[in-house]
């Protein structure tokens, strides 16, 4: 059963996160969430279909993502399968999104000119 | 569709029975949308270094996984019991070395054993228990030929039905005490109790 607390997910896999941050756009099939990764990533993340659909069993496994049962539109469509985050995966990967954040701002406090 | 598109259908086969059950038709959909997206030479490289990092990952993942973990621990240390047994029957008593390392396997694995042996699949106890009856035919038989071929002096023909008929007798104890253990399903419980 998957842990309902957001943090007990943390911190994620950076191929994850990629892949739920590119579900926070809404429902996609795997070769859509792929080129939506490396758009986002300016193509430094490039993603197999192994890694892909590993890392896509593996989120769903913990409940952050879920097959679309039905899906309307045209017969490529039909053929494929769609994913789409889970109100645990929003959660999750908005929890992941502030950890990083934090980070962030650490990060950039350190390395302000002047600030050692 | 590309010429590589069955080459990496094939490929596909090295992933582990349950991933590719469950995603093997998405991953050569998605090296075909790669191939029609890229070319073919940009998927195929993309493709091979993927193959080359995951396949080793999952098949391993599978063998780590508990249910696997526990059935492999059984079977190397009744492979290796059985070894020894045989080998001290005909006489290679190094064999007794082998026992050694069984017993110690089996008491240091215990819990992954009981884990094999308590999984409730019925499947699995009507394997086992078939397998037990056909040694127990094989040890008959061998035992009968045995009988009738016996001579006054050792011969090969009589070691070999020795190692047969004990490897068989063992296997089916061995067979039998693990299909009994393995707890029945419900329907069996109930299919029992009417008779």
């Amino acid at each position: 059963m998957a842990a309902a607390d957001p943090n007990s997910h943390l911190p994620l896999p950076q191929a994850q996160f990629h892949v739920l941050v590119a579900l926070t756009a809404g429902e996609r099939h795997g070769y859509a969430i792929m080129q939506d990764v490396e758009a986002s990533s300016n193509g430094l993340v490039q993603m197999g279909p192994a890694t892909l659909y590993g890392t896509l069993k593996r989120l769903v496994d913990a409940g952050l993502a879920e097959e679309l049962a039905h899906r309307r539109g045209s017969d490529d469509d039909q053929r494929r399968r769609y994913y789409r985050l889970t109100a645990l995966g929003q959660r999750v990967c908005a929890a992941e999104a502030n950890r990083l954040a934090g980070l962030v701002r650490i990060t950039r406090a350190n390395l302000r000119p002047g600030a050692a | 569709m590309s010429a590589a598109h069955p080459v990496y259908r094939t490929l596909v086969r090295l992933y582990p029975r349950d991933f590719r059950q469950q995603y093997g038709d998405d991953l050569v959909q998605h090296f075909d949308d790669l191939v029609a997206d890229r070319g073919t030479a940009a998927a195929c490289g993309r493709t091979a270094l993927d193959l080359a990092v995951t396949v080793p990952r999952y098949r391993l993942e599978t063998i780590m996984n508990e249910r696997h973990s526990a059935n492999a621990v059984s079977i190397i240390v009744g492979s290796i019991a059985a070894a020894g047994v045989a080998s001290v029957l005909v006489g290679i008593y190094p064999g007794a070395l082998l026992l050694v390392v069984a017993f110690v396997l089996a008491i240091t694995q215990r819990s992954a054993i009981a884990r094999s042996l308590r999984a409730p699949d019925s499947d699995r106890r009507r394997r086992r228990l078939h397998t037990a009856a056909a040694l127990a035919v094989l040890f008959a038989a061998s035992f009968v030929a045995y009988l009738m071929l016996i001579g006054e002096t050792w011969s090969t023909r009589e070691t070999v039905l020795a190692i047969i008929g004990n490897g068989a007798l063992i296997g089916a104890v061995g067979f039998l005490a693990a299909g009994l253990l393995t707890p029945k399903t419900p329907e069996q419980q109930r299919n029992g109790a009417r008779t």
